[in-house]
């Protein structure tokens, strides 16, 4: 067997992009942790909510006072006279009430045109650069894998990071950190023949010992191996977590409300999380937006509200910070289907006790789009995501982002659990 | 090409795992007894292979095709139960390359229709595929063609024809994705409507909606319309020859042989491609015939979608199925057949597994493996062990690990199955006892522990 798993991690795992997606498990020395490097036993936990599809950044915050806009937006446009205001320049869909009110408690901030320069305007390549944190695709790992390898590898956790999710996230690809990638806790777990309940643990046994087996064929199943035992000391600790939990927030009845509760359960298990991610899709509104787009605003700003509602209940609110990414804006003009094209910047929202509210950059300047009609970027998405790192979670935001990007601002770094918690309670 | 020479048992099962699902031990008998040369012939050119019986077999189960559920079922009987192996794998490459998802298209008959479609032209000149998709009712409406008019162009059909089924993201500009955008105006569809439960949509151009000033595509300019357009987009060539037929040998190449191409065989597969005539058969073909695709590099390299592990499950163990318990498996297995969540479709290899996925493929190994029943996805425990040394724990563990075409795994993985099939109920080590009681239990058991193992994710 000549085949190195230098050669797997390249060449072998399908095709373009996917090569790419190689999970940690796949990776060399995986099984191996390294020692701790600390830093991971702060309390704080980073909540990341994906919009799949490219959010329509116009029609979430919308430039209600610039002219242009209804001009641009003749078939889809929200009536400037009715959004949520947040200044002079901006307002928030109407539909949006939960993330006003949040916005009124001084939890919320909004960081405006955000993106990167030369987009091919691709779904997927674009997801590929938001989830590494390069826009040249030369990183396999994700921008908060890299951050997990170097804070959480060897803590012994096998939840430190989870994704509420179909599959897992690159965002969350690592070397050394398993995550537990799952929708719903009720069936996670190995199940065995219910006709010979007391052979279940011989089947246990028998599942992990060829997981932890050597195998004449190189790599793959190496890494499947991994999945296997990380399942299983995930499992372990998942199966007490929910019991008994009331929620006290108003989630809707929709797989995103489903998520941030599940999100909301194993913050308040206190199981040391410090990544929890979770997705929503739907956003990729070529036609019809005008129909589709409003119950998406209204599910993810309903979910977050409640979101917070719950975590407020139950007192663990201070040491959450809820950020949003999507792959793209869209076009600033509609298209002749009721929908938008493939787009550039969108603003994205923020939310905790933990942000310095507020407007983070300048409304869309809809008078100098680019010769696709598209969006100018203001703020860097690793400006975005270096902010996020280095005040939120004490991280070394240029070692894992490679190179130094603007500080935002939008998160207070003078922001402790202690000072939210006397602010939760001063609001009553 | 060079055809291999050392064809053997073992090669002839790799074949049977990467041309179709994985064959029974007879089927891999059969398939080695015809050589190399016509092994590959017989997978290839299946029309020779009569189906007439089988498919009214199939007609007659009574699968309702007007469900999701009903038409999941239908297709992975076909994976399974069809005697085309290459021609349910090929149409389901095209269903990964770009089914359309119900979700949106809301019209099963379309869905089924785009199915057959695929199937039909699995193995056509790619030119007439990507004709018959780009005028595919579900496809019109999953992408958004269908609303494409003349004035103001909606770009997402063109797009992805470039970035995902034809040339790749960066063999073509922005530019050309809006020309192209505006070739296509005007393809739609007619009847697609609630009255017909959006069954009943047919492709028609409607000319008052088209484009007729001139566009440039990829360097050429003229009134082009959509015909034009899939014309100049599978003759484009750049520095390093036909950029369709590198992408679709490059492509193929992955899915058959579980890794990516090299250079050489990329450049090889495209030349089979411009000399055929853009012959999907034809790369298929040297696929197969290729000196690396049977290299040790090569075997045993491509995880299992949970499509493929459900049919292979069923397939190797000779089960019995009315698919319903597979078909209700794979949306937590990660694979919601016909309803991807985008254009894409699912990433291949390793993203398939994560741990909740991985618990899921266990959870549908365990429906299977301990279904005793007379109906629902099942098989015979006893039979599994016939011909074969049952007497002894290492005699069974061999028998079902060459069963499932995992008996390359290490000795201390054999040793972990012999130490299951010997372990008693309290935990403590016995013996294996060839009865029918321990069957039932250690066969079946042992037959779950095996799926869910790292060996069997791959094909």
């Amino acid at each position: 067997m000549t085949f190195s798993r230098r050669d797997f991690l390249v060449r072998s795992t399908g095709f373009v992009t996917v090569s790419a997606m190689v999970p940690r498990w796949a990776v060399k020395g995986a099984a191996a942790f390294e020692e701790s490097v600390g830093a991971a036993d702060s309390g704080r936990t980073l909540v990341v909510l994906e919009l799949m599809g490219g959010n329509d950044g116009l029609n979430t915050v919308v430039p209600y006072a610039d002219s242009l806009y209804p001009q641009l937006r003749s078939r889809i446009g929200i009536p400037v006279g009715s959004v949520l205001q947040l200044d002079g320049a901006l307002g928030l869909n109407p539909v949006m009430t939960g993330m006003k009110s949040l916005w009124d408690a001084g939890r919320v901030a909004v960081v405006t045109n955000v993106g990167y320069p030369n987009s091919s305007l691709s779904h997927f390549q674009s997801r590929d650069i938001w989830h590494t944190a390069d826009p040249l695709l030369a990183q396999r790992r994700g921008w908060l894998g890299r951050w997990a390898d170097g804070a959480l590898a060897g803590n012994g956790n096998p939840l430190s990071c989870a994704a509420i999710s179909q599959n897992l996230p690159r965002t969350l690809l690592s070397d050394h950190v398993g995550v537990p990638t799952f929708l719903t806790l009720a069936s996670y777990r190995y199940q065995t023949d219910g006709a010979h309940p007391a052979d279940a643990s011989n089947q246990t046994a028998a599942f992990l010992a060829q997981s932890a087996g050597e195998y004449e064929i190189d790599n793959t199943p190496a890494a499947l191996s991994q999945v296997g035992r990380d399942a299983m000391a995930s499992s372990d600790i998942l199966q007490t977590v929910g019991s008994g939990y009331v929620a006290m927030g108003a989630y809707p009845d929709n797989s995103l409300g489903a998520g941030l509760e599940l999100i909301a359960q194993i913050i308040h298990a206190g199981v040391g999380a410090r990544i929890l991610y979770v997705t929503y899709g739907g956003f990729d509104n070529h036609a019809g937006e005008d129909a589709d787009h409003d119950p998406l605003l209204t599910d993810v700003s309903d979910s977050i509200k409640a979101f917070f509602d719950d975590l407020d209940g139950h007192g663990n609110a201070s040491d959450v910070l809820l950020m949003t990414w999507s792959e793209f804006g869209r076009r600033a003009q509609d298209n002749g289907s009721n929908g938008t094209d493939h787009g550039t910047s969108a603003p994205h929202f923020v939310v905790g006790d933990g942000v310095v509210s507020g407007v983070h950059g300048g409304p869309p300047d809809l008078a100098h789009l680019d010769s696709n009609g598209n969006l100018a970027i203001e703020n860097d998405f690793r400006s975005y995501y270096g902010t996020i790192l280095s005040d939120w979670l004490g991280a070394d935001a240029d070692a894992v982002l490679g190179a130094q990007w603007p500080n935002l601002g939008f998160v207070n770094r003078s922001f402790s659990a202690g000072s939210g918690a006397a602010r939760r309670i001063s609001r009553g | 090409m060079v055809a291999m020479t050392s064809w053997t048992r073992e090669t002839a099962a790799h074949l049977y795992r990467r041309a179709g699902f994985g064959g029974t031990p007879a089927e891999i008998d059969a398939l080695y007894a015809r050589g190399l040369e016509g092994a590959v012939s017989w997978l290839v050119d299946y029309e020779s292979v009569p189906i007439d019986q089988y498919e009214s077999t199939l007609a007659s189960r009574g699968y309702d095709l007007q469900r999701t559920v009903g038409l999941q079922e239908w297709f992975l009987d076909r994976m399974a139960f069809s005697p085309r192996p290459l021609e349910e794998k090929l149409t389901y490459f095209w269903n990964l390359h770009w089914t359309s998802g119900i979700s949106k298209v809301k019209g099963e008959t379309l869905i089924y229709n785009q199915n057959q479609t695929e199937r039909r032209l699995a193995g056509a000149r790619f030119d007439d595929l990507v004709t018959a998709i780009s005028q595919d009712p579900a496809m019109l409406v999953w992408l958004d063609n269908a609303t494409n008019r003349v004035g103001r162009p909606n770009e997402n059909y063109a797009r992805e024809l470039m970035e995902l089924f034809t040339l790749g993201v960066g063999n073509y500009s922005q530019t050309d994705v809006t020309e192209v955008a505006r070739a296509l105006t005007g393809w739609t569809v007619a009847n697609y409507n609630k009255a017909t439960n959006y069954n009943a949509a047919t492709f028609t151009v409607r000319n008052e909606l088209h484009d007729t000033g001139v566009k440039t595509i990829l360097g050429q300019s003229g009134n082009f319309d959509g015909n034009d357009a899939i014309r100049i987009i599978l003759e484009h060539s750049d520095a390093n020859g036909s950029v369709s037929g590198r992408f679709l040998g490059g492509k193929l190449w992955s899915y058959f042989a579980g890794r990516a191409a090299d250079d050489y065989v990329v450049a090889e597969l495209r030349d089979v491609y411009v000399s055929s005539g853009r012959s999907i058969r034809e790369l298929v073909r040297a696929i197969l015939l290729h000196p690396e695709f049977y290299e040790a590099h090569t075997v045993r390299t491509w995880v299992r979608s949970p499509v493929e592990f459900a049919v292979a499950s069923i397939r190797m163990l000779e089960a019995q199925s009315d698919f319903s318990a597979p078909a209700n498996a794979l949306a937590g297995m990660g694979q919601a057949l016909f309803n991807p969540s985008d254009a894409k479709g699912w990433d291949w290899g390793a993203a398939w597994l994560n741990t909740g996925s991985l618990f899921a493929r266990a959870a549908l190994a365990n429906t299977l493996a301990s279904n005793r029943g007379a109906a629902g996805s099942r098989f015979d425990a006893s039979a599994l062990l016939a011909g074969a040394d049952a007497s002894t724990s290492a005699g069974v563990v061999d028998a079902l690990a060459s069963r499932l075409n995992v008996e390359d795994v290490a000795g201390d993985v054999r040793e972990a199955w012999i130490a299951y099939l010997e372990t008693n109920d309290d935990g403590s080590r016995g013996s294996w006892h060839d009865d029918a009681a321990s069957v039932d239990e250690k066969v079946r058991g042992l037959v779950h522990v095996m799926l869910t193992g790292p060996a069997f994710q791959l094909a």
